[in-house]
């Protein structure tokens, strides 16, 4: 069983691009499951085309105690048998949605979700590591390979280095290593050149590079993903490839975060900042 | 020599002048009414007031309970020179100790890593780490379990983690003992720190240490805060000829012999014997609640045949030696018959000052099912049961205990409930007697039911947690402890009347 | 510099050479040879500083502070302890703080209420459910004259707003909810909590209450727990005295009586360390003057009675001598029982923020001496005040850890410890004479005229008890 946990900033097509990535694992013959890790649960909607599962927190609310649950309410199988969970957790604001997490991986772990059978375990985490709690995922025992989803946005490529730096803390002490990045196209110049530098400089890979596709949108707003949607479009074989890619790949490694000097640097050398707007 | 007479707040306060300075300060107070505090008073104790009461559901008033890392600390000390260690704010620590002193009226030590504010913002690794270096040099222990606060929970502190962290660093040896727990203070109760701990150490001391069978079997006598217990389960497993492991044995650590010396590690389960656990025959618990996960654990990494046995009252503790009968091999020795002889004996004279009476309790899951047992077996009424740490499972076992037994028919069993509702079960349905903790005394005060001091904590009586509760020999100082109440209470009902016999 | 004080500090040496040199040097800065001129500069130590993580100190947390001392006492308030089970639980009932009333009806001083927070009051946040607990408190315990919500460590990590919540509820039940943050992690020791406490007073309560008349003899007696009635006790002599104690804090207090100090003429305080701060508060907001004083021992009772006395007119000073003389002959009664039981034997103190200097005094009434006292909690102020208070080259020991404890009892060999339950049972076994010196070991009361005698009985059994002997000491 490989546990794979995905990172990135908020906004940057994580939960999108890990729905779509594990159908692409699933169709290739792989027993899955996705575990929400976000109180927006949005991790697990295109795999089990409704709004929003049930959560683990959630139901632990209104029943008082997450020992008064029954794991058949919160781990549900989708499609292609995807089994899906989801964290769930307070509105922006309030509460500490990372304990949520820790919650609900335990009462996972500790009422059977982790079955032997399972290929893949992907932990598709809020934003940035911002506490204790969403490290949960990449403690030891739990997940070893992480992946960053970025774009050549400035601000995205800043939290991917932020969250090398997260990431290397525990690799230092653990075994959790950065198995690539995954650039998410935002269609800025050089993106692909610029995230295959900042992967390079971060000791890692541009694991693929996904072009922007609006198919992707239309899939999304019918609830599914793309290959389920339309298994021939083209989009569906750029999941396919990152699938692929991600089940053979053997590049692991511990991340070397850049410095702030060094992240400007190079976007003023791909041209996306001018020389003036960092003075 | 007559000692001078001093009178202390006992009898200072019912003096003339402190009467007439209290009346005087009301004055100050705006206090209500002795009409309205009557009135509110006598209200409490209605249907109307009892309805109301168990309507509410976001405040615990005087519950029975407390939280996991007291019960890690107390498991934890239960190991040949263990200090207990607990990753989280300082207080917390303080708290564990004076409770347990206070209870066992004996020295308790426990670590705290004194996490603060900063720790709240940047984690708690540095609090470990200087933690760890500090209760290793200063007190040389042979294990440090670690078990945690809510607050080293909530911001998500990863103890595995943060101790590989110290010993890549050099800060304790890499072969030093430092298992650990996890153990959220706003999830269950002692009792499941008290699992999660066991589980933690168990785990850690036997690693790499499967062998062949050494034949032995393990005991987990579980949170039972009665040191005559383990005391008691030793005598009776070397009557039998059973080698044995008790897991965790806190016997020394609260009721260590005064030699004039203090010992910050006055005894516990020998480190050898807990590593060489994983090798014995098979494990059975003394209590179901505080074990499960642990048992769980035994049962499918260690493949051992593991048991639940609760043995409180004559049933039980019959259905405890043909347990151990049967994973020993061993015969139960005419000396276990004798004993059990005469606790039955001691039951069969006592009985018509049970037989009938109805009873309320309150307490920790595992003693509830064992005491509504031994009351049944005497012909007690469990009227009303209050386990304020019960969970639903707790519920199903306590109805099977009472659809077992005709004189369980009446009784009814309230998981999560506390003290207050007792109160108002008391008022609006009375019984003749109440086993509860110390706290319960606030029971006896307001609905006047006299109460048999049962549990934990214990603070206004001493020495009461000495004595065994389990086997047969619990069963008589059971019996001695309820029957002896209800008599010292038929005297002072009758006292004026010409029942106060001197033959009961 | 005097040959005692060096002495005293070459022992110090002595006891903290076992530990590592970081812990060395940290801890030597606690502790220290007493100098009661205040000359010398090495004789002053550090202290309110962070006890070092590993290290077993006695102390506890803000929370403590808050609600163990400060607000728990409060009787006809419901006082909830907001977060999980635990810190209410193991602070249920234990600090002996008397008080009148019905319980569970007009009064809550011994009871445990709590929020008993869940996974999920973590997660999402306790503000709701806290605003529904604050209702059916309200619903079942209709008497109830405020409520204080005391955070433990979860609230404030979570970032909940207790005081919106606060807010909300008193406006629409139009009572005083008063939000205490006092989350365990914050500060260094219990005094962080009293501080946040006083504080939490003067927001919510202070100079609300209704007071119908005003005499000049007005007072408010503050820092008095009532520890096994010592605020009765002391309460008793400030009447005899002749004046009118209109708030008593917070032994036995009222929310009334916590709403109208201000109003008094002067606020005598007790216990300094836990409540200056709303002293000092009423001085500068109201022009209040507060005098300190040590109901103790006759010799300072006696000191004590005529600085109160002076502060007032002729009728009250000529009470204070009235009243001496009428008491003495009883007070040497006492000190003539106990003193021949109890003359020359050695006291090793360690207790919280005020009887490590306050009681030296009544022991010395007794005949004994004080060779080592430290505080769990205390402050620079309270260093400076204990002093002169002790005789030269005594131990003086802040945060002291159970290893220093012990050391010193070796080295110095006291007759008697007076320290807390924590202390207590290594004590015993060690066979040391020991007196809890924070719950008066379940006696008391020891403030005022009719505390000494019972303090003196308590000494004299401590340390006479036969029970000692019978301990067979390995040689």
């Amino acid at each position: 069983m490989r546990q794979i946990a995905i990172y990135g900033k908020g906004g940057i097509g994580k939960s999108t691009t890990t729905q779509n990535l594990v159908v692409g694992l699933a169709e290739a013959g792989y027993k899955c499951m996705i575990v929400g890790c976000d109180p927006k649960a949005d991790s697990t909607r295109l795999i089990l085309h409704r709004k929003a599962q049930t959560t683990v927190m959630d139901l632990a609310r209104e029943r008082g105690s997450v020992e008064d649950l029954n794991i058949e309410e919160v781990l549900i199988e989708g499609y292609r048998g995807i089994r899906c969970a989801e964290s769930g957790g307070p509105e922006p604001g309030v509460g500490c949605a990372g304990r949520g997490v820790i919650t609900a991986i335990n009462f996972l772990e500790e009422n059977g979700a982790y079955t032997e059978d399972l290929d893949f375990v992907f932990y598709d985490v809020l934003g940035d590591v911002v506490c204790g709690g969403f490290a949960m995922p990449i403690r030891e025992g739990k997940a070893k390979e992480i992946y960053i989803v970025t774009s050549g946005e400035m601000m995205a490529m800043y939290a991917a280095n932020n969250i090398s730096r997260g990431i290397l803390k525990y690799a230092q002490s653990g075994g959790v290593r950065l198995g690539g990045l995954i650039c998410n196209a935002r269609v800025v110049d050089k993106e692909f050149e610029l995230i295959s530098e900042l992967a390079k400089q971060l000791n890692t890979q541009l694991i693929h590079f996904v072009p922007r596709d609006n198919q992707v949108q239309r899939a999304e707003l019918r609830r599914t993903t793309v290959i389920e949607y339309t298994p021939e479009h083209p989009q569906a074989d750029q999941y396919r490839s990152l699938a692929k890619k991600i089940a053979e790949n053997r590049n692991f490694v511990i991340p070397t975060p850049i410095v702030m000097d060094d992240l400007e640097k190079l976007l003023m050398d791909f041209g996306i900042l001018e020389a003036e707007e960092v003075a | 020599m007559t000692p001078m007479k001093i009178k202390d707040h006992n009898e200072l306060f019912l003096e003339e002048e402190y009467k007439e300075q209290f009346k005087r300060k009301r004055e100050f107070e705006l206090s209500p009414s002795a009409e309205e505090v009557k009135e509110i008073s006598d209200w409490t104790k209605t249907q109307e007031y009892k309805k109301l009461n168990f309507e509410r559901k976001n405040i615990k008033i005087n519950p029975a309970k407390a939280c996991q890392p007291l019960g890690a600390v107390f498991c934890a000390s239960g190991f040949e020179g263990s200090m207990p260690f607990v990753q989280g704010a300082q207080g917390c620590v303080a708290y564990f100790r004076s409770h347990l002193s206070r209870h066992f009226k004996e020295p308790f030590s426990a670590i705290s890593t004194s996490m603060t504010e900063d720790a709240a913002v940047f984690g708690g690794l540095n609090n470990m780490l200087e933690g760890l270096e500090n209760a290793y040099t200063l007190y040389h222990p042979k294990i440090l379990p670690v078990s945690t606060t809510c607050m080293a929970e909530v911001i998500g502190d990863d103890l595995n983690s943060f101790i590989k962290q110290a010993k890549e660093k050099g800060i304790i040896p890499k072969d030093f003992l430092v298992p650990f727990a996890h153990t959220p203070s706003f999830t269950g109760s002692y009792i499941n720190g008290y699992d999660n701990m066991l589980k933690g150490i168990l785990l850690t001391v036997t690693e790499g240490k499967r062998g062949h069978s050494n034949g032995k079997i393990n005991i987990i006598p579980g949170f039972d805060t009665y040191t005559g217990d383990y005391r008691e389960i030793k005598r009776l497993l070397d009557i039998m000829g059973v080698e044995y492991t008790i897991l965790a044995d806190v016997s020394e650590i609260f009721d260590c012999p005064n030699t004039g010396e203090y010992k910050l590690y006055p005894g516990g389960t020998k480190l050898a014997d807990a590593m060489d656990s994983i090798n014995a025959a098979a494990t059975v618990a003394l209590q179901k609640y505080s074990t499960l996960k642990t048992l769980d654990y035994i049962h499918k990494e260690w493949n051992q045949k593991t048991s639940v046995q609760q043995p409180i009252g004559i049933k039980n503790t019959d259905r405890f030696f043909d347990e151990i009968s049967n994973l020993s091999g061993k015969p139960i020795p005419q000396e276990i018959n004798d004993e059990r002889g005469r606790a039955v004996d001691a039951m069969v004279d006592s009985h018509p000052y049970v037989h009938g009476k109805r009873f309320a309790l309150i307490g920790d899951p595992d003693q509830l099912l064992g005491l509504m047992s031994f009351l049944m077996e005497m012909g007690g009424i469990p009227v009303h049961i209050v386990c304020t740490m019960g969970d639903k499972a707790f519920e199903e076992d306590a109805y099977r205990v009472l659809s077992e037994n005709p004189f369980g028919a009446e009784g009814k069993v309230y998981a999560g409930m506390d003290m207050w509702h007792l109160r108002s079960l008391l008022f609006t349905d009375p019984v003749d007697f109440l086993i509860g903790n110390s706290y319960a005394k606030l029971l006896w005060r307001d609905t006047g039911t006299p109460l048999i001091r049962i549990g934990f904590p214990l603070f206004d009586r001493h020495h009461l947690h000495r004595y065994p509760l389990i086997g047969y020999q619990g069963v008589i100082n059971l019996v001695n402890l309820i029957v002896n109440i209800v008599l010292d209470e038929l005297d002072r009902s009758t006292i004026n009347t010409t029942s106060f016999d001197v033959i009961r | 510099m005097g040959t005692n004080i060096k002495d005293t500090q070459k022992l110090i040496e002595e006891v903290l050479s076992a530990y590592p040199e970081k812990a060395q040097k940290e801890r030597a800065k606690h502790l220290a040879a007493n100098d009661p001129t205040g000359q010398c500069s090495s004789c002053q130590v550090k202290s309110n500083t962070k006890s070092r993580p590993g290290v077993m100190t006695v102390r506890g947390c803000a929370y403590a502070g808050a609600k163990g001392v400060v607000w728990g006492p409060v009787k006809d308030q419901i006082t909830i302890s907001h977060g999980p089970i635990g810190c209410g639980q193991y602070s249920w009932w234990a600090r002996r703080n008397y008080y009148n009333g019905q319980t569970g009806i007009d009064t809550f001083g011994t009871m445990h209420i709590t929020t008993d927070f869940k996974e999920s009051s973590i997660v999402y946040g306790g503000d709701k459910g806290l605003y529904a607990a604050l209702n059916e408190l309200k619903g079942l315990f209709p008497l109830a004259k405020s409520m204080g919500i005391l955070s433990e460590c979860p609230v404030g990590l979570i970032g909940d707003d207790i005081e919106a919540v606060a807010k909300k509820v008193s406006t629409e039940m139009n009572m005083p909810i008063v939000p205490v943050r006092c989350e365990g992690f914050r500060g260094v020791s219990q005094s962080l909590g009293h501080h946040i406490a006083n504080d939490s007073i003067r927001d919510h309560i202070l100079g609300k209450g209704k007071l119908e008349t005003s005499t000049p003899y007005d007072i408010a007696l503050i820092g008095d727990y009532n520890i096994g009635g010592d605020a009765w006790a002391s309460r008793k002599m400030l009447e005899e005295l002749g004046l009118r104690v209109i708030a008593q804090w917070t032994g036995d207090a009222s929310i009334n009586e916590m709403g109208i100090a201000h109003l008094a003429k002067v606020n005598l305080i007790h216990c300094y360390r836990s409540m200056n701060y709303i002293c000092r508060h009423m001085e500068e907001k109201y022009g209040i003057p507060w005098v300190e004083f040590n109901f103790f021992g006759p010799t300072k009772i006696y000191q004590s009675i005529r600085k109160i006395a002076s502060l007032f007119d002729d009728k009250i000073k000529d009470n204070a001598e009235k009243m001496i003389e009428k008491y003495k002959p009883v007070m040497d009664a006492v000190i003539n029982e106990f003193k021949p039981k109890l003359e020359d034997k050695k006291v090793m103190l360690y207790v919280g923020g005020l009887r490590p200097r306050h009681t030296i005094g009544a022991y010395e009434d007794l005949g004994m001496k004080v060779v080592a006292a430290g505080y769990e909690f205390g402050h620079n102020d309270d260093y400076k005040r204990t002093y002169p208070e002790l005789k030269e080259g005594m131990v003086i020991m802040d945060d002291v850890t159970l290893y220093e404890l012990e050391e010193f009892t070796r080295r110095l060999r006291p007759d008697m410890i007076g320290a807390g339950i924590k202390e207590k049972y290594s004590y015993h076994k060690m066979g040391v004479p020991f007196r809890q010196m924070h719950s008066w070991d379940y006696s008391g009361p020891y403030h005022g005229f009719d505390g000494f005698p019972v303090f003196a009985r308590d000494m004299d059994m401590t340390v006479n008890s036969p029970t000692w002997d019978l301990i067979r000491r390995k040689r």
